[in-house]
């Protein structure tokens, strides 16, 4: 450890692993460390699942459960999508030859107690339950025109600015009610709340077209979802980084980040070894004087032995209560995979509803979603803080990221690690440094 | 007229920190050997492909190297995952290296379930009169470990021997485990890769 780095980075979840992997990419010496004694902290996938049963204090699972080591068990739930951030640095940075995905079978939204399928082309509003006659034909027509929108094309726009006019506005052009806004907003742009409508409408068009082309991809629906859980995910990255060179230190407690002259990062210290190193990154756990309480976030893990019903029994699924139909500020979420995807045990699934902390009671606010499950095994339910950094690293030079939000996909993931990046070498991330040679088959 | 895919597995290297894992990714992408120690030797390649013909049929042999992630902290669990297969390499003048291998078999089974096992004894070369380990050992630990073991190997890197035998029969091996399963092998089963589109491949930047 007694060596001097370009970068040391404190923590392997999936953000630290990705700058990690940039970082020694773009030809930085760096120290990777963890106090845990497996990779990926947050960002892991628990195996086997006795080691999720004793990490929530619950008596050891039966026989029912099949073989522990089966399972993988994610504690934060995400999807990628298909055409989003997290695809495009798999792509660019090579590590998409470490994983295999799997299409989520389909997005469902909650409407007046019961779900139905998020109807995502033409064809599919015409079919879809979730409107009236004369609604399908409105909503086609808005789909319509998403579709043929093009912001470099003013003829597109049909008398219609949507760089300055908002997008209640263009609702109101569409004449869409209250129901379909609500899950055009939120299970198509997939906003968290209804700000956007008050927002230039551009905006929202782009993340439809974000949904539709991720859509466009893969079938289904435009999520997919990593063999083996979303650990594979910073477990990838971190590979990327030691074939560049980087170092990794697990179960290595860090007891001291040393500030030098002008309050300026000088090294780690942990027993009595410090390392030096110019810069720091890190989640906010290894810094808690320089972050701050943003939030909380509940999140429920379920394990199930069947699907959720109205799903066509879908082996993974996504589906998305939008605030205002529970009365809520914050949407709720429901993430499905199951044994297809070499999580659990065959004929098992794993539910996770998640959302925002907006009372004291937090397990009673995600009742919504767990009433869409019907029987549930085993629940294990937690709360985390949410923070983000006080510190923007500038003088400092150390790198925050913040803690991974309700959401559940990784876009926010991706802009997080892309601005820290940037703060931290001044420059946009190059994928051209990236040496194609990586492999021999696709090049 | 249908171009017929050749299968390709997946073969990862095991063992120590020093005893010639990537000296052995290295002879079999470019058949080459350096003594030192450096650690850029096998930089940004991680994993190459070769093609074996084995009685009449293809088979890819898909080694990877671990990129020396076992110096200090041990391998990520994805590094197993999807292996058909995995050698597991110890020095033959390190008994060290030898006596921890049961430990590497254990993340083996654990990880890579359903891999084939081979035992390579590598550095051959410094083999003097006395062997630091014995055949009667390599073949003890074989047994101790039921006999998951499906071959062995001596090898050197440094003057190539037993190096093409060594990945030779290991194609050979595969292809005859494999000869049912691998057309049974239905899509289903598996995952996909994500590929570039045509659009993606352009924009290289994300902004
Ligand atoms: C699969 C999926 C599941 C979701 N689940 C949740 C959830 O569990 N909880 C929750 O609160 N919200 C969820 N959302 C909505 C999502 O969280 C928000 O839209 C997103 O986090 C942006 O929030 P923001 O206001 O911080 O960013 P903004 O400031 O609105 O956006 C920042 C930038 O990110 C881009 N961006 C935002 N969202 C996407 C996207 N989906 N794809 C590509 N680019 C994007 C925008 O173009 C913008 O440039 C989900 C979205 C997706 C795709
Ligand atoms: N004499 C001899 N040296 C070898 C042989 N194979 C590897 N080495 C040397 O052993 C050292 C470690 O090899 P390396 O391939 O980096 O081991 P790894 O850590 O398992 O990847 C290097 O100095 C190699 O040159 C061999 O067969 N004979
Ligand atoms: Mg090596």
């Amino acid at each position: 450890m007694d060596e001097e780095y370009d970068a040391i980075v404190l923590g392997t979840g999936l953000k630290e692993c990705i700058l990690s992997g940039m970082l020694s990419v773009s030809g930085k010496k760096v120290l990777h460390v963890d106090r845990n004694k497996y990779y990926g902290g947050e960002s892991a996938s628990i195996c086997p699942l006795e080691e999720l049963f004793t990490k929530f204090g619950a008596p050891a699972p039966d026989d029912s459960y099949g073989r522990g080591r089966d399972w993988n068990v994610d504690l934060i739930p995400k999807f990628l999508m298909a055409n989003g951030q997290l695809v495009k640095l798999l792509i660019h940075t090579g590590v998409t030859r470490y994983l295999e995905f799997k299409s989520v079978e389909g997005s469902y939204v909650y409407k007046g107690g019961k779900i139905s399928k998020v109807p995502v082309d033409q064809k599919e509003a015409l079919a879809s339950d979730l409107m009236g006659m004369f609604e399908k034909r409105r909503f086609r027509n808005f789909l319509i025109y998403v579709q043929d929108f093009q912001q470099d094309d003013p003829k597109t726009w049909k008398d219609f600015d949507p760089s300055t006019a908002d997008m209640q506005a263009l609702y109101d052009k569409f004449g869409l009610d209250k129901n379909t806004q609500d899950f055009t907003g939120h299970a198509l742009a997939l906003f968290r709340d209804d700000e956007y409508l008050k927002r230039p409408a551009i905006d929202t068009i782009k993340r439809i077209k974000l949904y539709s082309d991720s859509l466009a991809r893969y079938g289904k629906s435009p999520y997919l979802y990593p063999m083996y859980g979303l650990g594979e995910l910073p477990q990838g990255f971190a590979r990327l980084s030691a074939i560049y060179g980087g170092t990794y230190m697990l179960d290595k407690p860090i007891d001291e980040i040393v500030v030098g002259e002008g309050g300026k990062v000088v090294g780690v210290r942990s027993g009595d070894e410090v390392a030096k190193c110019k810069q720091v990154y890190c989640d906010p756990t290894y810094v808690p004087d320089r972050v701050r309480k943003k939030g909380r976030v509940v999140r429920c893990i379920c394990l199930m032995d069947h699907p959720i019903s109205n799903t066509r029994d879908a082996l993974s699924t996504q589906i998305i209560i939008p605030q205002k139909q529970v009365g809520r500020n914050s949407d709720i979420y429901v993430s499905l995979v199951s044994y297809t995807h070499q999580v659990a045990a065959k004929g098992w699934f794993i539910a996770m509803v998640s959302t925002t902390v907006e009372t004291d009671n937090p397990e009673n606010e995600i009742k919504p979603g767990l009433e869409l499950l019907g029987p549930v095994r085993q629940k294990f339910i937690s709360v985390s803080d949410y923070y983000e950094p006080t510190d923007e690293g500038l003088q400092s030079q150390i790198f925050i990221s913040q803690s991974y939000d309700a959401t559940t996909h990784f876009e926010t993931t991706c802009l997080d690690v892309l601005d820290i990046f940037k703060r931290g070498t001044g420059e946009e991330f190059d994928f051209s440094k990236i040496k194609h040679e990586l492999g021999d088959e696709e090049q | 007229m249908a171009t017929i895919k050749i299968p390709e597995q997946k073969v990862i290297l095991c063992g120590e920190y020093g005893v010639g894992k990537s000296s052995l990714f290295r002879r079999f992408t470019n058949d080459t050997f350096v003594t030192a120690t450096d650690r850029k030797s096998t930089l940004g390649l991680d994993h190459y492909a070769k093609t074996y013909r084995v009685s009449d049929r293809d088979l890819k042999l898909q080694l990877w190297d671990t990129g020396g992630m076992e110096r200090v902290a041990s391998i990520t669990s994805s590094y197993y995952k999807f292996a058909e297969a995995a050698i597991l390499v110890f020095a033959l003048d390190n008994p060290a290296s030898f006596h921890v291998l049961s430990q590497h078999l254990l993340d083996i089974v654990t990880y890579a379930e359903n891999a084939k096992i081979f035992l390579c004894g590598n550095k051959s070369d410094l083999l003097d009169d006395v062997p630091q380990i014995t055949d009667a050992e390599i073949e003890a630990f074989c047994e101790q470990c039921h006999n998951l073991i499906t071959g062995t190997y001596k090898t050197s890197c440094k003057n190539g021997q037993g190096i093409d035998e060594m990945f030779s029969d290991i194609a050979y091996q595969l292809v005859q485990s494999n000869r049912s399963r691998l057309e049974l092998q239905s899509m289903e089963q598996h995952g996909f890769k994500i590929t570039p589109t045509e659009e993606t491949a352009e924009d290289s930047c994300l902004c």
